[in-house]
């Protein structure tokens, strides 16, 4: 089985990023909401607050930093900017259809994330329950993420990337147009490579 | 043990598919609307007049130049004021999956995996069905999580060839006026140009 290192190493061998081996290895995540209610995300993260909305200047790394994607999650930021849970917010029969696009490609298409919690989060336990008042009431809130186990997908250096998406309702099928008070939000999480002067300064 | 990738490459060889393309988590799902009560249910046969939110195929199989593994199958039942409910209540089903003329994964059964009483088949999902407190009939929050089996040897769907998945009980009753939902997720290729065009 190929390691996360060994498949960043594998892509930098084939994009020519012969320097790439002799930075620091990490871990890493970047975020950003969909403020003007485009449907895209990080493409216009350069506009936005750091950290309270992203935690990027602009939606591509700098030289010598990439990002191998092992998970991409969807959430809620709401009017007061906490972070919500998608289900909580947009009720369990909705679904967020999402392409991840790196520089000219299409690198995932048409992939579902299911607000009643989904496939590829790899446990289901990973949600919780709260007491709901007095009669104590339990519900769960799942992940709403997709565990990329089979191939992560890395983001070089220098190459911008976005997140395109659709919010559906899968019993009547129609589009669900998020508003102000419910932007939403994704991460992607990885192993990251960060700059490293040590060798060159 | 064979990786997700290592599988899929023999696999492909074999069969003498592409095996080029764009590595990717490939996730595909369909739904049947209003299935009320019925001994069968079969998926990825039927997609007249539904959404993108629906389904994200076209037909019941793949292009020619992409192929996927199946390692994790989902089942959901939407009640009709949207909330999630057990798949087909508490009565036993199987499910198989056909890809071509080869009955692939053969009368699983997955009752077992959802409801209170669940026994699931692997501790990832052990409350992959568990179930909480009942919160009356006109809840709004989610107390039912999806019945999820994730599968021990991973199945694959070769480029343009037909699949189907098909549910079968004695009589189950689904939400006569919402929808079930069948989700396969794996790695899989997409199609990708590269320098071609």
């Amino acid at each position: 089985m190929i390691t996360a290192q060994d498949k960043i190493l594998h892509v930098a061998n084939k994009l020519g990023l012969t320097s790439l081996k002799d930075m620091q290895a990490s871990t890493g995540a970047v975020y950003d909401v969909d403020t003007d209610l485009s449907g895209q995300i990080f493409s216009n993260a350069a506009r936005h607050q750091n950290p309270s909305i992203t935690n990027i200047n602009e939606n591509q790394f700098e030289v010598n930093e990439a990002l191998l994607v092992e998970t991409i999650a969807f959430y809620v930021l709401n009017a007061g900017g906490d972070t919500e849970n998608f289900q909580r917010i947009y009720g369990s029969d909705t679904d967020i259809m999402f392409d991840l696009i790196i520089g000219n490609k299409r690198v995932m298409k048409d992939t579902p994330i299911f607000a009643a919690g989904s496939p590829f989060t790899f446990a289901n336990t990973a949600n919780f329950t709260a007491a709901l008042g007095p009669n104590n009431l339990q519900f769960f809130a799942p992940r709403h993420q997709v565990f990329m186990e089979g191939a992560g997908i890395l983001i070089p250096p220098q190459v911008q990337w976005s997140v395109q998406y659709t919010i559906f309702n899968v019993v009547s099928g129609a589009v669900v147009a998020p508003t102000a008070s419910t932007q939403i939000g994704c991460y992607l999480f990885g192993t990251k490579v960060l700059l490293n002067f040590n060798t060159s300064i | 043990m064979a990786s997700q990738p290592q599988k899929l490459a023999y696999v492909d060889g074999k069969l003498g598919a592409p095996t080029s393309g764009q590595q990717t988590t490939r996730i595909l799902f369909n739904t049947i609307e209003a299935p009320g009560t019925t001994s069968t249910l079969v998926f990825f046969r039927n997609f007249q007049g539904l959404t993108s939110g629906q389904t994200n195929l076209t037909q019941n199989k793949l292009d020619s130049m992409e192929s996927m593994i199946i390692k994790t199958i989902s089942l959901y039942n939407y009640a009709p004021e949207g909330n999630l409910r057990n798949f087909g209540g508490a009565v036993q089903q199987t499910l198989s999956i056909i890809v071509g003329n080869q009955t692939v994964v053969k009368q699983l059964p997955i009752q077992f995996n959802q409801g209170t009483n669940g026994q699931a088949f692997d501790r990832l999902h052990e409350n992959g069905g568990a179930e909480g407190q009942a919160l009356g009939a006109s809840d709004v929050l989610q107390n039912t999580l999806p019945c999820e089996i994730r599968l021990l040897t991973d199945i694959v769907i070769p480029p343009q060839v037909a699949f189907e998945v098909r549910i079968d009980s004695n009589s189950a009753a689904y939400t006569a006026a919402g929808a079930v939902t069948c989700v396969l997720s794996g790695y899989g290729k997409i199609f990708s140009a590269g320098n071609s065009f």
